[in-house]
């Protein structure tokens, strides 16, 4: 068998040999190594290797120590695919997870369904996977694309009752999907729109949307650009005063801790939603961070943190089926609630998609700012699957 | 008496035969052992080797390169994705892959084949990327999250029907489809039509002089390329379940351009080679180390360093020389294709 994790699995050795002769649970890590996604998958390790390490240390699952297996997706899915299947039939995985784009992990839940395998992604956020693709055999931990619109759109109901809205996203089809998405969900909760521009990505001039957006007259402008799209696009408007009186809400992805120096002041008053924040002030996820920057030398993100709590529900889940046939832990992961840094989160049975509180964050003084917490059942949604 | 280009057909021949030896012995001995995950994997070899061999008939013979072949790679894969989950018949969707490749080759050709050299690379490049683009942000085509649903599909094949989910049978039938590619590649190529494309290879511009239309013979070439990728494409979902627009990506492109470089441009059964060879020591090197990029690079630097004419390429001359020796034995110099 081969390794990449030498101190995981000299940790398990060290305690197999002592105590347990129970032959390991293997889990797969399939995630990206390599490539655009990169420092995604290894935010996926760190905490995948962070929840092992600890596990194993407390006796592993049900007296079994956990083995990990890792294989580079190469953020690709006909190469995650590949990879799925060899470690199902080859490495002989009991679990995997750790894919991040969704095409990779609807794909792979396919490979994983004609395995009878189950997986879980902590990443990907394509409201297919628990939704139109769902599949018995698949699992989400992280917050779906919906939960942070549902989230967002319960602040908007209480703050801004009956807000103008204005869309501004970028022109391919996440952009579309997202702002579609979050459109709805506000109307829902009693805004109106007032009209929508899509921008093509890495655009350099914004302002030739700035006077369909002053002829709007829009309370507040929801946006889904990302990296530096964000950058020109709210310095432009601060640079000529679009953004006064004006409420800017985005994707989680529109602000990170990445672009968020580069855009300065203009950043002043965004507000999102996001399923995680090292901000959060509980006991938990306070020892959680401190432990993760330790151990990594980084701040967990919300991949990290949503990778960290994963192995927590399949231990618990393993423990209360006392089984790992696929049947027993499905059974067992449905309905199932445990703690995470973040949280309680519920597993909803009729979709797969967990339940979790969501936060709305606000930017203050060039800090996030948690504002407001969302109860996990507030930001669910409702449940659009139809395959079990 | 001994042409030069029968003698070098009969030594990708014989290099063809060898791999397909390799196969069955191969096939035996994963279905002996219970095998699942190499049998499909040395499929989905094969099926890049389709595409690695349409990249072979325009850089190794016509002496175009082409950075886009994953273009038609992928409108086979995706149309015959589409068909099969509408109508789940293996010969409805090959043949309504093999007639939108077509069509897709004559557009693609027309455009392309208006340039020559470094600017054919950048067209064929760049129309792969538009496309790529397009599929990526078309909500009916899946968009980024590919098509997944893709059934396994019962493959009628006359006396028997065989599964796309038996490893053993969907490689076979796969490892057939492939000999028959190459085998109609080898044939036109061999073909006072092939010589026409192998000349504008060796002197564009003296063909005209020979009273030959350049441009219909790089057209057809082109066409005949597309047609194979799109067929080789085609096998995709039926093995996979799924297509997704990364098979369009440069990365597609570009590793089925190095699979022919390593196996040996202007040798057909090379690219084949290649392909099986750069599949099996991705997945064995992945699954190692995961700097697995970096240990394929130096592989391919050092394979144009050391080898520049790829492994089959490297080892023909011996090949040939064989064959000459044992045609010169023989009273006449008929073309023996039993000898082989």
């Amino acid at each position: 068998m081969k390794h990449n994790l030498l101190t995981t699995t000299t940790i398990a050795m060290l305690l197999a040999s002592s105590a347990y002769a129970q032959e390991a649970i293997k889990i797969g890590v399939l995630t990206p190594l390599s490539g655009t996604y990169a420092g995604i998958g290894q935010q996926v390790r760190w905490g995948i290797d962070q929840s092992v390490e600890e596990i194993n240390a407390a006796g592993g699952i049900a007296g079994r120590q956990i083995e990990l297996v890792y294989e580079d997706s190469e953020a690709n899915p006909a190469v995650a695919v590949t990879k799925a299947e060899k470690l199902f039939t080859v490495d002989n995985v009991d679990f995997l997870t750790g894919t991040v784009n969704s095409g990779a992990t609807l794909a792979v839940g396919q490979v994983a369904d004609r395995a009878d395998k189950l997986i879980a992604t902590t990443v990907s956020f394509s409201d297919a996977i628990t939704g139109s693709g769902c599949s018995p055999n698949v699992f989400r931990v992280n917050a779906r694309a919906g939960q942070q619109s549902e989230a967002l759109a319960a602040w908007l109901k209480q703050e801004k009752p009956g807000a103008e809205v204005y869309y501004l996203g970028p022109d391919y089809e996440m952009g579309r999907s997202t702002v579609a998405a979050f459109k709805e969900r506000a109307e829902s909760v009693g805004a109106t729109s007032t009209g929508e521009v899509f921008a093509p990505l890495d655009s350099k001039d914004y302002s030739q949307y700035f006077g369909q957006l002053r002829a709007a007259r829009p309370d507040v402008l929801y946006t889904s650009v990302a990296g530096n799209d964000t950058v020109r696009l709210f310095t432009q408007m601060n640079d000529f005063g679009v953004s006064e009186g004006l409420t800017i809400l985005g994707a989680s992805g529109t602000v990170t801790a990445q672009n968020i120096n580069a855009i300065g002041a203009a950043a002043e008053g965004f507000i999102t939603g996001v399923g995680y924040s090292v901000l959060i002030d509980s006991p938990e996820n306070k020892a959680f961070t401190e432990a993760f920057r330790e151990r990594n030398g980084a701040d967990p993100d919300l991949y990290g943190a949503d990778s960290y709590g994963l192995l927590f529900a399949y231990k618990a889940a393993v423990e209360a089926a006392g089984a790992t046939d696929t049947d027993s832990v499905r059974a067992a992961l449905e309905g199932l609630s445990w703690e995470t840094p973040q949280g309680t989160k519920t597993i909803r049975a009729g979709d797969h998609q967990a339940m979790q509180p969501m936060y709305v964050v606000e930017v203050k003084n060039g800090q996030f700012t948690i504002v407001r917490s969302i109860a996990g059942e507030d930001a669910i949604g409702p449940d659009t699957c139809d395959k079990f | 008496m001994h042409d030069r280009l029968d003698i070098s057909m009969r030594a990708n021949h014989v290099f063809f035969w060898i791999l397909v030896i390799v196969a069955l012995v191969f096939a035996a001995f994963a279905s002996f052992s219970g095998d699942v995950f190499y049998l499909r994997l040395a499929t989905e070899a094969l099926i890049l080797g389709g595409l690695a061999l349409s990249i072979d008939i325009l850089l190794g013979f016509t002496g175009l390169l082409s950075l886009g072949q994953a273009l038609y790679f992928g409108i086979g894969a995706y149309v015959s994705a589409l068909v099969l989950r509408e109508e789940p018949s293996f010969w409805l969707a090959m043949g309504a892959a093999g007639v939108s490749v077509l069509l897709a080759g004559i557009a693609g050709g027309l455009i392309a084949n208006r340039v020559r050299g470094v600017y054919f690379a950048l067209i064929t490049f760049g129309m792969a990327q538009v496309v790529a683009k397009v599929v990526y942000n078309s909500r009916e085509l899946g968009a980024s999250d590919g098509l997944i649903g893709i059934p396994v599909i019962e493959i009628p094949l006359g006396l028997i029907t065989l599964s796309a989910g038996d490893p053993l049978g969907f490689f076979l039938l796969t490892l057939v489809i492939i000999a028959l590619l190459y085998s109609v590649s080898a044939y036109l190529l061999g073909t006072p039509f092939g010589r026409i494309i192998i000349a504008l290879k060796a002197n564009e511009k003296r063909v005209p002089y020979l009273g030959y239309s350049t441009w219909a013979a790089r057209m057809a070439a082109y066409v005949l390329a597309a047609v194979i990728a799109g067929l080789a494409g085609a096998l995709y979902p039926m093995l996979r379940g799924f297509v997704s627009p990364e098979l369009l990506f440069f990365a597609t492109s570009g590793d089925a351009l190095i699979m022919v470089i390593v196996g040996g441009a202007g040798t057909l059964a090379g690219a084949i080679w290649g392909a099986v060879i750069l599949t099996m020591l991705k997945s064995v090197i992945g699954s190692w180390t995961e700097h697995h990029l970096i240990v394929i690079g130096l592989i391919f630097m050092s394979a144009i360093l050391f080898m520049p004419k790829g492994i089959v390429g490297m080892l023909k001359p011996f090949v040939e020389r064989n064959l000459l020796r044992n045609s010169a034995r023989q009273p006449k110099p008929e073309p023996e294709r039993t000898a082989l």
